[in-house]
């Protein structure tokens, strides 16, 4: 049960509104909008993270399950799983990602391996060494890499709070990506 | 030594230029500007954030050294430890923050202590104990509360982006505090 009152979308400013109509009427915004001055520059943080088309859809995805995964983040997860399911990944891929951690025979391609990797050693030790650096980095190049590091840490950063307030999974709202 | 190239200013669009500026022209950010897809928006996040003035800016500093401490980021306490020193944490203080235990004395309030309480056992478990939660939240009230669940929020992302590429302190420059309307009827530190 969520440790702080959600608020009602109908009494938030248009800008909240608006961001809602296109991304979802979903717990984590109402918990959020309870701060309305970094609500709004946070939600250019998502609109500019999935409207980018670095990433394929299914990658993103790859690396997002995985640091909810880390981080136990259950609401993350609870979203994210069926977004994923529709990129395409397979039930056995999803279940390496967030259960089983055998993510060798579950079909992923080289690129999401990497992701992985980076996204699991950065989580479980804060750090990349030079050699997991140098590999993701011929993989992605500068810019695709930090944008893969905003990703994540959009993520890591968010569970804390959903974590933090204990915030009740959605019962039929779903994240608009 | 940081592992990728630095982004100038005058090779980013004028309104990442603007708020790379006026934040310092700081490090973190010509690193991050690499990213330039995401970077405004991520610059706009910060930019409400520092100048929101829900918390005492004390109390915002103390959470931001607290966190960076235990997400082991040289990057974050370098700038952090001077920039506190501006919003009133004293030397002894900072070096309270920034050690395992020694921040449960009596250099700070009961709710600073209640909030850094939180800040500790989330960061370290992953999540809070109710007794926990619930005196930071009886003592901030709630819009409060999210905020400084945002400030460990994005210390703690920005902690993983800053340790993975590694990034150099700057020299000299600091993060400059932006002005804030600071609320009067609001919370004291």
């Amino acid at each position: 049960m969520s440790r702080i009152p959600l608020v009602d979308i109908e009494q938030q400013p248009e800008s909240i509104r608006e961001f809602m109509a296109r991304r979802g009427n979903l717990n984590v915004f109402r918990l959020l909008a309870n701060a309305p001055n970094v609500f709004v520059g946070w939600s250019h943080v998502v609109d500019e993270l999935f409207d980018s088309p670095t990433f394929d859809l299914r990658t993103r995805e790859v690396a997002i399950l995985r640091a909810a995964h880390l981080q136990g983040a259950r609401y993350e997860l609870s979203q994210h799983i069926g977004i994923a399911r529709k990129t395409g990944l397979t039930e056995q891929q999803i279940d390496a990602i967030v259960d089983t951690e055998d993510v060798d025979a579950a079909g992923f391609s080289h690129t999401e391996l990497v992701v992985l990797d980076l996204v699991t050693e950065l989580c479980n030790t804060r750090r990349l060494t030079d050699d997991s650096f140098a590999k993701a980095r011929a993989v992605f190049g500068d810019e695709a890499l930090t944008e893969l590091l905003m990703l994540v840490s959009c993520y890591y950063g968010l569970a804390f709070v959903l974590n933090a307030v204990d915030l009740d999974v959605d019962a039929a709202a779903r994240f608009q990506p | 030594m940081t592992r990728i190239a630095y982004r100038e200013p005058k090779d980013m669009t004028e309104q990442a230029r603007e708020l790379t500026l006026a934040r310092g022209n700081l490090n973190v950010y010509r690193t991050l500007a690499n990213a330039e897809k995401v970077f405004t928006g991520w610059m706009l996040a910060g930019q409400a954030a520092l100048t929101s003035p829900v918390l005492p800016l004390r109390l915002r500093e103390l959470v931001v050294l607290r966190t960076a401490y235990l997400m082991d980021c040289p990057y974050e306490l370098g700038q952090h430890r001077d920039v506190a020193r501006t919003a009133g944490v004293s030397s002894d203080e900072v070096n309270a923050i920034t050690s395992e235990a020694d921040w449960r004395t009596d250099h700070f309030n009961s709710t600073e202590l209640a909030v850094l309480q939180l800040t500790t056992e989330l960061l370290t478990t992953r999540s809070v104990s109710d007794a926990v939660f619930d005196q930071a939240h009886r003592d901030l009230g709630s819009e409060a509360t999210i905020e400084v669940l945002m400030v460990i929020n994005r210390y703690s992302g920005l902690a993983l982006m800053l340790n993975a590429l590694d990034v150099d302190l700057d020299e000299s420059a600091r993060l400059p505090i932006p002005a804030r309307k600071d609320r009067t009827d609001g919370l004291t530190s």
